[in-house]
């Protein structure tokens, strides 16, 4: 899919991602060649610079939004030089910032072009380091990697008010842009959707993303088309079998679960909405059936429909309360096989959480609680003093992607981000799964027995979460991943 | 309901099995809440809550495990019968299938629950009467015959929901008491630290016991 595109693209992505994928040098390490220019993708100069060459490079490392950090996703580099270029970074601002006396709280005031203003009030001027979880725009994370990005602009990550109103407008028109450019580049998509994907682009953001769409705008009307008749083909093979013997009993699980998955939410009592996903779940189910069906995969469909939905519906209707049935058939059918197809994509990345004894979620429970014990030991001294294991709580959080402990809206905030991230639904949900858990250490630290700790893990209190939560929970995330994905001894105590 | 009564006498662990869709949730929820949800969400995995009751004037305080229904999951969920002394093998009285799975449930119990567990039969939905599939003396029969006790129970209109709680923690009080078994928590000493001590009911010389089970 991605090999469509004739070379000028080729050319074109490497202006814009500074740090390449495939790369295979490790930035961060002395590499002993000579330092190369690398404000511009000019001529053949690649992305052999390293890390800290390129922080002395730029005037200001802080980032002024989470766009630029899914850059970094690909990068090995060591905790050492991590730790060493955050202190750097974090000298310079507290020289800036004492020279500048500026006063933190004006900070709603500075658009994002003002570069010099905003050398990121409201961070710690020093001791901080990588492991502060307060520092959700950590040192280390934080750092400008657009080489095409002239000036550096300054903006803490998590500036409020004004300016806010005006990066969505430019936001907007970037994914307006971009999605309209005949041949798309994926990974710039990736970069501009890892902070949140405007509600307008969403859905076709995440086809893409997803795998299901092509990059290249002209095709895409034909592989829909295409991709829609072969499930309906599917429907037609398959769907009859749901009464055979050998199919029953999924069946059966499915339509019992069904009703009751989210029973809050008028839109999933309707009978043509109820219908949709048993198709789905059952279709999947039998094709693949090393897993089959699984409790909890009924909820990740959810999210797919409710924001495919959005294309067929107008006006801002609620869509808890869209009624379906007033909906043309053929859009119906046409939301069902994409829903189908995105989430079989989704599963594709982690079908080991579902076959046989769950081995993908036995594995990810123990890198948890050794990740735990490594960032937050004393949380996880407690939980072990009382006697909780992490498979009581977090079996959930990852058979079912945190849908369980997140309201829908954040669950869609947070796919935008996974559908970014390279493994986002196996290996970054980790991490979020350690931010998610810490970020409710005191709250966890107060409880002083079994039974209070355990109703506090099955009950987190996030009601009440929206964008800006999910936002500091994947920063967070991100700057674990940072620190311990690619430095996989940091978690060898595990075996 | 009383889920910070941290003094207690005696703290057993008890676990809700049984096919998908049966009720467990609910039994559990009315038990402990007082609370029924027509359409609770599946439990993923396992849930937990506790209530303490009053047997003997004693303080019990149960830890109930409530583990999800679906085949895939036995084998993750086997591994919280481990120190469970009771257990409720729930059915759905309005679907057959449900009631001839008890045997393998009771099987799942025979290899991963301890040998001395106290079982309790327990066909939910009773108030769905015009659909009953399970004869209430078939399923009593079978019990007696697998040395379990019995009850029918409706979590929606709370029937029976409080008494086989409390016959099932007062048989398991029973045993235990008549044990003498090593710590009977003295007055103020229960911290949840002892979650492991509680689980004094099964002790291998009890003759009397072992037949119940087996």
């Amino acid at each position: 899919m991605m090999c469509d595109s004739p070379i000028e693209v080729h050319k074109d992505s490497k202006k814009h991602s500074f740090w390449r994928t495939d790369m295979k040098s490790v930035p961060g390490r002395s590499m002993g060649s000579p330092r190369k220019d690398v404000s511009r993708g000019a001529g053949g100069a690649k992305a052999k610079d390293s890390f800290k060459d390129f922080q002395e490079e730029t005037k200001d490392a802080w980032d002024d939004g989470d766009d630029d950090l899914i850059q970094m996703a690909n990068i090995r580099m060591s905790l050492r030089d991590v730790q060493h270029t955050a202190l750097q970074v974090i000298n310079k601002h507290s020289q800036q910032q004492q020279q500048q006396e500026e006063d933190v709280s004006n900070h709603g005031d500075h658009s994002p072009e003002s570069a010099q203003n905003n050398s990121a009030p409201g961070t710690p001027s020093n001791g901080t380091h990588p492991g502060t979880p307060r520092s959700a725009n950590g040192p280390g994370v934080g750092v400008r990697l657009n080489s095409h990005h002239n000036v550096p602009s300054a903006t803490p990550l998590h500036l409020r008010q004004k300016p806010v109103q005006d990066r969505q407008n430019s936001k907007v028109d970037k994914f307006k842009t971009l999605l309209e450019t005949p041949h798309l580049d994926l990974d710039e998509l990736k970069t501009i959707s890892w902070s949140g994907v405007p509600k307008q682009y969403r859905q076709t953001a995440w086809k893409i993303l997803s795998g299901y769409l092509p990059p290249t705008l002209d095709r895409r009307t034909l592989t829909l088309e295409r991709k829609r008749q072969e499930y309906y083909n599917f429907i037609q093979q398959y769907y009859e079998t749901r009464h055979h013997e050998v199919h029953q009993e999924t069946f059966r699980q499915i339509a019992i679960d069904i009703p009751r998955m989210s029973p809050l939410i008028p839109i999933f009592q309707q009978s043509t909405v109820q219908k949709i996903f048993e198709r789905i779940l059952f279709i999947w189910a039998i094709r693949h059936p090393a897993s089959g069906y699984v409790q909890g995969i009924n909820d990740l469909v959810t999210p797919f429909f409710v924001v495919f939905l959005t294309e067929y519906i107008h006006n801002d209707v609620e869509i808890e309360n869209c009624a379906l049935g007033n909906l043309p058939e053929e859009q119906l059918g046409a939301l069902e096989a994409d829903c189908f197809w995105c989430f079989s994509k989704l599963l594709d990345g982690i079908q080991d959480n579902y076959t046989f004894a769950q081995p993908g979620i036995q594995l990810k429970v123990d890198a948890l609680k050794h990740l735990i014990s490594r960032i937050d030991a004393k949380l996880h001294q407690h939980l072990m003093q009382h006697n909780v294991e992490y498979l009581q709580f977090t079996f959930r959080w990852m058979n079912n992607l945190l849908m369980r402990e997140l309201p829908l809206r954040c669950v869609i905030r947070l796919w935008d981000t996974y559908m970014s991230e390279a493994e986002g639904f196996a290996s970054f949900h980790l991490y979020v799964c350690a931010a998610f858990l810490s970020r409710f250490s005191q709250d966890l630290l107060r409880e002083n027995d079994f039974h209070g700790l355990m109703l506090m893990l099955q009950n987190l209190p996030t009601h009440h979460w929206d964008n800006e939560e999910i936002g500091l929970l994947l920063a967070e995330a991100y700057k674990l991943k940072y620190m311990f994905a690619d430095a996989p001894k940091h978690l060898d105590k595990k075996r | 309901m009383g889920t910070k009564d941290d003094e207690y006498d005696y703290l057993f662990k008890v676990v809700l099995i049984g096919d998908s869709g049966v009720g467990k949730s609910n039994l559990l929820s009315r038990f402990t809440r007082n609370e029924f949800n027509l359409e609770s969400k599946s439990t993923i995995g396992v849930e937990f809550a506790t209530r303490s009751i009053q047997v003997d004037g004693k303080t019990i305080k149960a830890q109930i495990w409530d583990t999800a229904g679906q085949e895939r999951y036995r084998a993750i969920t086997s591994a919280y019968y481990r120190g469970a002394v009771g257990a409720l093998l729930v059915y759905d009285i309005a679907k057959h299938l449900t009631y001839e799975n008890v045997e393998r449930w009771l099987k799942e119990l025979r290899d991963h629950a301890d040998n001395n567990i106290v079982i309790m039969l327990v066909g939910n939905k009773s108030d769905l009467r015009h659909l009953r599939a399970v004869p209430t003396d078939e399923a009593k029969a079978f019990a007696e015959k697998n040395n379990l006790s019995f009850i029918e129970t409706s979590a929606l209109d709370s029937t029976n929901v409080e008494t086989a709680f409390q016959n099932i923690l007062t048989e398991i009080y029973k045993i235990v008491s008549q044990k003498q078994i090593r710590d009977s928590p003295d007055d103020e000493n229960s911290p949840s630290n002892n979650v492991q001590t509680i689980t004094v009911a099964p002790t291998d010389n009890s003759a009397d016991k072992k037949q119940k089970c087996c």
